[in-house]
């Protein structure tokens, strides 16, 4: 390849890069942020040119674990180049026929985890859980933020608004409690009863203690809320059934630490996403993948 | 230092070692890695690991920032060595919760070993020797290949598949052609096809290896040169169906020959040719054969090619014979141990496994434990010896000619 071709491969998947970076950087500093509530600025801008650099880190640690997939055998050109024909063919593929099946295979197997359900339940369960609720939390995240920030949408803002109890309170904590439960179950299952099949090493148990953390930050964050009566925990809280329930061992009196705990949350959430592709948490993303081409692609083999 | 090469993974097996979820559901059902023996670095999950901590040391971020790192020869040899261990049975595949396709991983995975000079192992370069010089890795002179019809001759018509072009081939395998405890195999299947008249051939001497033992064992440049020269003969002889009598062979022209050359016939494994000849009346199996018998799905045939029934089909139509399951069948069977070069590199470790299968039999209190490919008969066959069972270990197509021709 002439090195006018390779440059361009480079500059074509690095700019698109750059500019999902830029874009993402721009819509973060762009929020308002009004019903954020934590006290000091400073802690909120803080966090959010952490949560771009951690983003950036995420992205880049993705981009650099895909490229090495590129560099095996089976297709042609350059790493880059490999990546931007695979990319606009799965463009072109969402408008394709095979879709339904692309989304069928995706739901039952990547999401639903059927086979993991036909091996062991437990496993599935907490699986599940885990999967569901991280997924979950994070469509909920778009939608409030969206909501919140974007529509400036009055019964997500006012402090007994249906979507604020519903969504912003209920379904935050379920999504939640889904999490922990899943992660409870596998942290027992891993360093309590110790199946012959589990085999811990330390990256496994910093993932598991790692998200452990952030969700059980979560609800501790929310219980300090509620025992301080913090604006937007002052009425209803029995829809944040879980911060709740951590509100009712919480003294009032650590109100006044709110700031830094809503800190500590928001640093080691930002943390944990620039930690997924450099962990085996990266499964997250190639499983789906490896699912869809398993689903799609692979030969069929019935003998008949 | 030793730069390994990565550009000889596949794209798709590259990403599957990073989809690993690494929860071991694989480990206590691999044969060679959980069953036979507790040797986590054999088990799909310790490979997997193995080989992503090697090319990510060499090849990841932190390599791409601080330089790539070395890793000690021993280690590799090691890897090396575990990797040849595993019978490519797909039992892992059938289990693993991600859908990772690990029978291509692990052709790939020594197809990698070998283009980074860490393999064959030295058992299996005299196999490659053997195929270079004689066509088969017994050996044997070609001129042997067809010996195994001298003794039916008279019987049955065996058309030379090139000169005269019948309409089935027969495509024999090196182990039912030359080694003398499996002709029978091979004589057995030919009086069938004969008994229901099928106008069938062989190619002869002609007939080369199938390339299946250097495809499992990552030799991909000698198997293309089998497999190129086999598809030479197929067009020669020009069949409307091509019908093997091992499993091996069956996978291999059914799934690698395509991705080398066009093979025009329909590609069978004689399990499914003879239940269609059953089904349409062609062959009856009248005589009983009273007997309870199991059966043993190969690898090849059932995990690789999801061909399960009509063996069943075959051993339910025999009368007399009543067919019962080992509790681990069909797509749950346990490998015999002799598949992906195990046997010849590691034969002790191929005899533990064939063992544990035999127990299985054994324990359906069946008196015939049968199977339909020549590795798997010769495997568990030394195993029924071994052990002194009282199962008696015969080939499919000898009860459908007890059956249906006679003894």
């Amino acid at each position: 390849m002439s090195d006018g071709g390779y440059l361009r491969d480079r500059m074509g998947l690095y700019l698109l890069f750059l500019a999902v970076v830029v874009l993402f950087s721009a819509i973060v500093l762009a929020l308002p942020y009004e019903t954020v509530y934590v006290q000091e600025r400073a802690y909120l801008h803080f966090f959010l040119v952490l949560i771009i650099i951690c983003v950036f880190v995420f992205l880049l640690g993705t981009l650099y674990n895909v490229l090495l997939w590129m560099r095996g055998k089976g297709l042609r050109g350059t790493p880059e180049r490999r990546l931007l024909q695979l990319m606009a063919r799965g463009l072109r593929f969402a408008f394709a026929k095979r879709l339904g099946r692309a989304v069928s295979v995706f739901t039952k197997d990547a999401l639903y985890l059927a086979k993991l359900k036909e091996r062991s339940a437990t496993r599935w369960l907490m699986h599940l859980l885990i999967l569901g609720g991280f997924i979950a939390t994070f469509v909920l995240d778009l939608i409030v933020t969206f909501s919140l920030d974007l529509l400036r949408y009055q019964p997500m803002i006012e402090e007994d608004g249906w979507a604020k109890l519903w969504i912003r309170d209920f379904a935050f904590d379920l999504t939640g409690l889904m999490m922990l439960l899943g992660l409870l179950i596998a942290a027992v299952r891993r360093f309590v009863l110790k199946p012959k099949i589990v085999r811990t090493e330390l990256p496994d148990a910093v993932s598991i203690l790692f998200l452990l953390a952030v969700v059980l930050g979560g609800f501790i964050l929310e219980g300090i809320g509620i025992a301080g009566e913090i604006p937007g925990h002052r009425m209803n809280n029995e829809y944040s059934f879980v911060g709740y329930v951590f509100s009712l061992i919480t003294p009032a009196s650590v109100d006044q630490y709110y700031d830094q705990a809503w800190l500590i949350h928001g640093v080691m959430s930002a943390l944990f996403i620039a930690y997924i592709p450099f962990s085996k948490l990266f499964h997250m993303i190639a499983t789906p993948i490896a699912i869809e081409v398993d689903g799609l692609l692979s030969k069929e083999v019935s003998a008949s | 230092m030793r730069r390994l090469d990565i550009s000889k993974l596949d794209v798709l097996a590259l990403m599957r070692y990073d989809a690993c979820t690494s929860c071991g559901e694989c480990t206590t059902s691999c044969p060679t890695g959980g069953e036979a023996q507790d040797v986590e670095l054999v088990t799909p999950r310790g490979k997997i690991l193995r080989l992503r901590e090697f090319y990510k040391r060499q090849y990841g971020l932190r390599a791409r920032l601080l330089g790539p790192k070395e890793i000690p020869e021993d280690q590799l040899k090691e890897l090396t060595s575990r990797a040849y261990e595993c019978t490519i049975c797909g039992q892992c595949k059938t289990v693993c919760p991600a859908h990772l396709d690990t029978i291509e991983m692990w052709e790939n995975m020594r197809e990698f070993l070998v283009a980074n000079g860490l393999a064959p192992l030295p058992p299996h370069e005299q196999i490659v020797k053997s195929i270079e010089n004689y066509d088969n890795p017994w050996m044997q002179p070609r001129t042997q290949r067809a010996r195994w019809s001298k003794r039916i001759e008279k019987d049955v018509r065996i058309r030379d598949a090139l000169r005269e072009r019948p309409e089935v081939l027969y495509f024999v395998g090196c182990t039912a052609a030359y080694d003398p405890n499996i002709r029978d195999m091979a004589i057995d299947t030919a009086r069938v096809l004969g008994k229901a008249n099928v106008d069938f051939g062989t190619l002869g001497n002609e007939e080369g290896c199938c390339g299946s033992t250097l495809l499992r064992t990552g030799l991909l440049v000698p198997a293309r040169r089998m497999v190129e020269k086999n598809i030479e003969l197929f067009e020669k002889a020009s069949p409307s169906t091509i019908v093997t009598s091992c499993a091996g062979c069956y996978k291999t022209i059914r799934q690698d020959y395509p991705k080398v050359g066009r093979v025009g016939a329909r590609i069978v494994h004689i399990s499914q040719h003879v239940n269609e000849l059953i089904d349409s009346r062609k062959l009856v199996p009248a005589k009983k054969v009273e007997a309870r018998v199991t059966f043993h799905d190969p690898c090849h045939l059932g995990r690789h090619n999801k061909l399960y029934e009509e063996p069943r089909k075959i051993l339910e139509a025999i009368p007399g014979l009543k067919l019962v399951e080992m509790e681990r069948n069909r797509e749950d069977a346990r490998c015999c141990g002799a598949g992906g070069g195990v046997k010849t590199a590691f034969p002790d470790l191929a005899q533990k496994i064939s063992a544990l299968r035999v127990e299985d039999a054994e324990k359906t209190g069946a008196d015939i434990l049968t199977t339909s490919c020549p590795f798997c008969y010769q495997s568990l066959k030394d195993a029924v010896v071994a052990r002194g069972s009282r199962l008696r270990m015969l080939d499919m197509m000898e009860l459908v000619r007890r059956s249906a021709i006679g003894d």
